[in-house]
């Protein structure tokens, strides 16, 4: 388990580094990959878009195919990587669960200030709906994908009805993947998840945070280091110190947590990480 | 020409050889080649024979062709959209009769080059790639290829982008602006028409039919059949003329090869090249050649991921064990 508290810097790490990789992997291939499969739409000359500074190729199709391709290895060998890595270490977080498309209304309306948000797991419900929608849109985009790279090099002439589906599937899946992109960023762009981001970048988010938001995953986390097997996160927290980072208030001003709450919460984490560490018994 | 003059055509004809091949087969003329529309075939043209018709009005294989597709584009809209922002429109539906240049009108022309004072006709269409650049990478894969060889734009799937005249290397495809699936769509901001092109009458062919320019030509100097066998006709004939081959290597390898007494390099020096009318460049690079050991690594890499996947996640097992086996001995 890589989740850890470290309760010192006010830090709890919510991605590993591999998970950090595999998503902006996804992510820059998947922007490139956008772009260039815009280009191979005969747009760049009509637009005028190679008169841009630095799009002067945009207009040549075999370019935008070999930048296409170049993303779409890293693309498609993540996105298969992370599919069977994360399935066969049984790591399901990110699945739907029963009841996620109601709890994400829930959520979603207390965005707006009705009602107040459920206690949380790791992942939002919505994402995890996200999650399951990206997920399909990507096996479409690769399968299909894939198709279309063995038609153009081994099969040009592939059957006509089965090339018109992996095209239509490819293009519809262009149009939804650039949908569910900018669903993404809308999400981002929402106050109460802004602490999110840092995650994703740094892998870890803040403590009070998680705890207040994320209660259901910090339990997951105390009682997973409770455990027999568990080892103290003592030593990662002092190996990790990041002076720059202090508690900050939550912004999310719709459901305001007391300070005291925080500084207990804090001050309570912090007590649990200079408890000595667990040892099999 | 009818149906049975196909019997009587010279030696060195295709059907003459098709004959062989399909008495052999069980078959009869004309059937093997409807029979052949799923296997490969090629069209030889033979310039040593091609005379460009000088005494018609219209050369025999232009007018056939140009009878046949008649009612191909429907009528063009009266007031063409304007595109935006580049406000190209392409308008041929005024000179259908042009017959001298490629159009959407128009799928094969006569070229002419001259040289040491004497005419060379060269009849000029698409040349059916084998891996056609047009086709794979056609946005909408309106524009495909048939187990046959011919290369097919269906104009009912068609935006007219022109992605295909583009990346062809003779510019072959036509556009008609105004017609087309696009009217329905975005017109004034999506597609411009659709494009049209030879399609080596491949309907024609479905029904055991000779395309239409093949079937007109006084000189038989057209010829299709499968695929080795008029490979091994060009290179006779080539032999005999101690002339040239165009079309077996160009732009990867195509389905038309065209037979020479007088080299290509000496053609295409002069001939001019004009729009509707593409030049012959004895070196046609297939462009696209460059990116496939690129999609060779796209099609190997889901493999390379879940190979990936099942070894770091052993590794990772692994680690996990021998650290609680230490923690165990601690």
């Amino acid at each position: 388990m890589i989740e850890k508290i470290l309760a010192q810097n006010n830090l709890v790490v919510r991605h590993s580094r591999l998970e950090l990789m595999e998503h902006w992997a996804i992510a820059i291939s998947g922007l490139i990959l956008l772009f260039t499969g815009i280009f191979e739409l005969p747009i760049a000359k009509r637009y005028y878009i190679i008169t841009l500074p630095g799009l002067g190729w945009s207009a040549d199709f075999m370019t935008s195919l070999y930048l296409h391709y170049a993303a779409a290895f890293v693309f498609s060998a993540v996105g298969l990587f992370h599919l069977f890595y994360h399935g066969l270490r049984g790591e399901k977080g990110l699945l739907p669960q029963k009841g996620d498309a109601a709890a994400s209304i829930t959520v979603m309306k207390s965005f707006i200030g009705i009602g107040k948000e459920p206690p949380m797991h790791k992942y939002l419900p919505e994402q995890r709906l996200a999650y399951a929608g990206m997920a399909f849109i990507i096996m479409m985009l690769i399968l299909s994908g894939l198709v279309k790279t063995y038609k153009n090099i081994y099969a040009p002439d592939l059957s006509h009805t089965m090339l018109l589906w992996a095209t239509w599937i490819h293009n519809i899946g262009f149009v939804l993947f650039f949908l569910a992109f900018l669903a993404h960023m809308a999400a981002i762009a929402l106050r109460p998840n802004w602490p999110m981001v840092r995650g994703i970048f740094t892998g870890k988010v803040r403590l009070d945070y998680a705890r207040h938001r994320h209660s259901l995953w910090l339990d997951e986390i105390e009682q997973e280091k409770n455990t027999p097997a568990a080892v103290s996160d003592k030593t990662t927290a002092s190996e990790e110190t990041d002076p720059a980072e202090a508690p900050q208030p939550i912004p999310q001003p719709e459901t305001p947590q007391p300070a005291g709450e925080k500084v207990e919460d804090i001050k309570s984490a912090a007590e649990d990480d200079e408890k000595p560490p667990q040892t099999e018994t | 020409m009818n149906k049975n003059n196909l019997f009587d055509l010279s030696r060195r004809s295709f059907l003459k050889i098709s004959a062989g091949t399909a008495a052999m087969a069980g078959l009869n003329l004309p059937k093997s080649a409807g029979a052949a529309t799923d296997r490969q075939l090629s069209t030889l043209i033979d310039l040593s024979l091609c005379d460009g018709c000088e005494n018609l009005k219209v050369p025999a294989c232009v007018a056939a062709c140009k009878t046949i597709n008649k009612d191909k584009i429907p009528p063009v809209v009266d007031n063409i959209p304007e595109p935006w922002p580049r406000k190209t429109i392409e308008d041929w539906s005024k000179k259908k009769e042009v017959f001298n240049r490629l159009t959407p009108y128009n799928f094969i022309y006569i070229h002419k080059a001259q040289i040491d004072g004497k005419t060379i006709f060269v009849p000029r269409r698409c040349m059916h790639c084998d891996n056609p650049a047009c086709a794979t990478i056609c946005p909408f894969s309106a524009n495909h290829k048939e187990k046959n060889g011919a290369v097919v734009i269906e104009q009912n799937q068609c935006f007219g982008g022109a992605k295909c005249k583009d990346v062809c290397p003779w510019e072959i495809p036509q556009r008609q602006s105004g017609v087309g699936i696009y009217l329905h769509v975005l017109p004034g901001f999506m597609g411009n028409g659709v494009m049209y092109k030879c399609d080596l009458c491949n309907e024609r062919l479905k029904e055991g039919k000779l395309p239409g320019c093949i079937e007109a030509c006084p000189r038989k100097a057209m010829l299709i059949g499968p695929r080795h066998e008029i490979e091994k006709e060009a290179e006779e004939r080539a032999r005999a003329m101690n002339g040239f081959i165009y079309g077996n290597t160009q732009n990867g390898g195509t389905s038309t090869l065209y037979v020479s007494p007088a080299s290509f390099e000496q053609i295409n020096k002069t001939m001019q090249k004009k729009p509707g009318q593409p030049d012959m460049k004895p070196d046609v690079v297939r462009r696209m050649a460059a990116t496939d050991p690129l999609g060779k690594a796209v099609l190997a890499a889901p493999a390379l991921g879940v190979i990936a996947a099942g070894a770091l996640n052993w590794i990772s097992r692994r680690k996990e064990q021998l650290k609680k086996e230490e923690e165990h001995h601690d």
